[in-house]
């Protein structure tokens, strides 16, 4: 540590330089984590909120709530029970006089079954009469207010938003929470339609019909659209930034190491020992690695503070810490790069 | 006492037409408290002498004894051992650590090595060598002549018992060498040690015990 730390504080501008390098790295791995995060739950929040843990859907929807529609026939044998819930998904636009336009999803609930129960709200009221919905608090972000009477898919009919509800996304859209009877006449079904799906807090549900299968929530969210290919491109984005982070530490290591020989040499000769030199390289990986993180963790967190609402960033504590140990591991693969050379030092060099 | 014997040593570099013969069956002891000076001409073999003395590489054949014990065939992590506790290099390349400072240069032999100098030792050694003045500074901001001499301090500075020198005076002005070779000689005197310098500069000579002359890789004894 003493060689190490003596080294960076002569050699400023080259290892100021390096840390920028580890930075910049660092920051963009805590930016497309968050915003990976961000979105991954965006996705979810609403399945998560109702603390789903099977989902029971039409056979033929392609596992897609939206796609799915239960009959009375299907539904008829079940026994709904305090965890479970019908849930009518359908998209629509949200239009209002003087705000923006909104693509959401509305979800017809049923006031007796729990996730009608449990909606938490931040603003209005919980009640949902006829013409009534609470909408998510990212409405009241582009200037809906409680109160408002919107149209959905530019029917004449209108629905005054009674309140805004936390955690109301599902697919990225925010949620209009109506009610079921709302939800049938927006999307015109058979008059036998019940409902989407049943969302249920318990992972063994079934429902007795043969047109019908539960699906385990993490195979239901798998399968919102866009959500596995959008998981799949960001952790490939920061795998591969790892992997240039690693390179980017081994290289300068070895570059720097390969510059320190004749040193070195000279410390062989004096006869002090490997492992000081060793210890000496490993140590410089783990401060520059360290300092570059933790100053991306400290700006990551004031971008949080001041980025737009609109940007789906979430802050995830455990994300950020991995991101740190995640870079410190790198680090110190790349500081074990050059070790080899440093064990092969030839003290005979110093020597004329 | 002896305390650095060399028994028919001889080092070949290169294999085949390439080969070359760089010490050809040395004889050579050092005794604690003297001062031998190795001269000679450039390429003879001195450094090569002083390395395989120094037990930073092997003989090709022969033996090499440093207290008594053969170090020939000594392994590198045991060599190296052996030159932290024994032995003092002041090499050409003034084997100053850049980013160091002078102080900084001793604490690097702390951190690996007990038993050094005391603050007032060290703080005598400076002075005599005329750098008390200079531990701030780091190598870049010294002189030819005041790194020479930071490296001296810097191979006494872990008590050892042989000192081995690279032409330790090369950068040296004739008043310096005076006190460099005086203290060298007062070293191997008042402090028992032996100290070996390969050197072309003959101004060392009068504080020599005994010169040796290195020629075409054969030592012959001068003095």
């Amino acid at each position: 540590m003493f060689l190490a730390l003596k080294e960076i504080k002569y050699e400023k501008l080259r290892y100021g330089l390096i840390t920028f390098m580890i930075f910049l790295i660092a920051f963009l791995i805590y930016m497309l984590s968050s915003l990976a995060v961000g979105l991954a739950s965006e996705n979810t929040q609403a399945v998560e909120s109702w603390k789903t843990q099977s989902v029971v859907l039409n056979k033929n929807s392609n596992i897609n709530l939206a796609q799915s529609v239960l009959t009375s026939d299907q539904v008829k044998k079940s026994d709904l029970g305090s965890k479970e819930a019908f849930v009518g998904e359908t998209p629509v636009v949200v239009k209002h006089k003087g705000n923006s336009t909104v693509s959401a999803q509305f979800i017809g609930l049923d006031k007796d079954q729990y996730i009608y129960k449990n909606l938490e709200l931040t603003q209005g009221k919980k009640v949902i009469r006829s013409h009534e919905v609470v909408v998510d608090k990212s409405f009241a972000n582009k200037g809906y207010k409680v109160g408002d009477k919107i149209s959905l898919n530019g029917e004449k009919t209108k629905y005054k938003i009674a309140g805004f509800v936390n955690n109301a996304k599902i697919n990225i859209a925010p949620i209009v929470y109506g009610e079921l009877s709302t939800w049938k006449k927006i999307r015109p079904l058979a008059p036998n339609a019940v409902a989407s799906g049943i969302i249920s807090q318990n992972s063994n549900f079934k429902l007795k019909s043969d047109d019908v299968k539960t699906y385990k929530v993490k195979a239901f969210i798998k399968k919102l659209p866009g959500y596995t290919a959008q998981n799949l491109t960001f952790a490939l984005m920061i795998g591969f930034l790892f992997v240039i982070s690693l390179i980017i530490i081994a290289v300068f290591l070895y570059i720097l190491t390969m510059q320190k020989m004749p040193n070195y040499s000279v410390l062989r000769a004096q006869g002090i020992p490997t492992k000081t030199l060793v210890g000496a390289t490993i140590s410089q990986s783990l401060i520059l690695t360290f300092v570059g993180s933790v100053l991306a963790l400290i700006v990551m967190l004031i971008m949080v503070q001041v980025m737009p609402s609109a940007v789906p960033i979430e802050f995830a504590p455990w994300i950020m810490a991995s991101g740190l140990i995640g870079m410190i591991i790198t680090g110190v693969i790349g500081g074990l790069i050059p070790i080899r050379s440093i064990m092969k030092v030839d003290p005979v060099k110093a020597i004329g | 006492m002896s305390v650095i014997t060399l028994k028919d040593v001889s080092k070949i570099y290169g294999k085949g037409d390439a080969q070359v013969k760089a010490l050809k069956d040395i004889n050579f002891t050092a005794q604690k408290g003297e001062v031998v000076l190795i001269v000679g001409p450039s390429g003879a073999g001195k450094s090569t002498f002083l390395t395989i003395a120094g037990a930073i590489q092997r003989p090709t054949s022969g033996t090499v004894e440093i207290d008594g014990q053969d170090i020939s065939n000594l392994k590198s992590k045991d060599a190296n051992k052996l030159r932290l506790n024994k032995i003092g290099f002041v090499l050409q390349a003034y084997n100053l650590v850049p980013y160091l400072t002078v102080m900084q240069q001793f604490k690097l032999v702390d951190k690996v090595k007990k038993d050094n100098l005391t603050k007032a030792e060290l703080s005598d050694l400076l002075k005599k060598l005329g750098i008390n003045k200079l531990v701030k500074k780091y190598p870049k901001e010294l002189s030819g002549g005041q790194k020479q001499r930071v490296a001296i301090a810097r191979a006494l500075y872990a008590k050892p018992e042989i000192l081995l020198a690279d032409e330790p005076t090369a950068s040296l002005d004739s008043e310096r060498v005076e006190e460099v070779g005086k203290m060298f000689q007062d070293l191997a005197r008042q402090q028992d040690k032996a100290i070996l310098l390969v050197t072309h500069d003959m101004r060392l000579e009068k504080y020599a015990d005994h010169i040796y002359e290195m020629l075409d890789g054969k030592l012959t004894k001068k003095r």
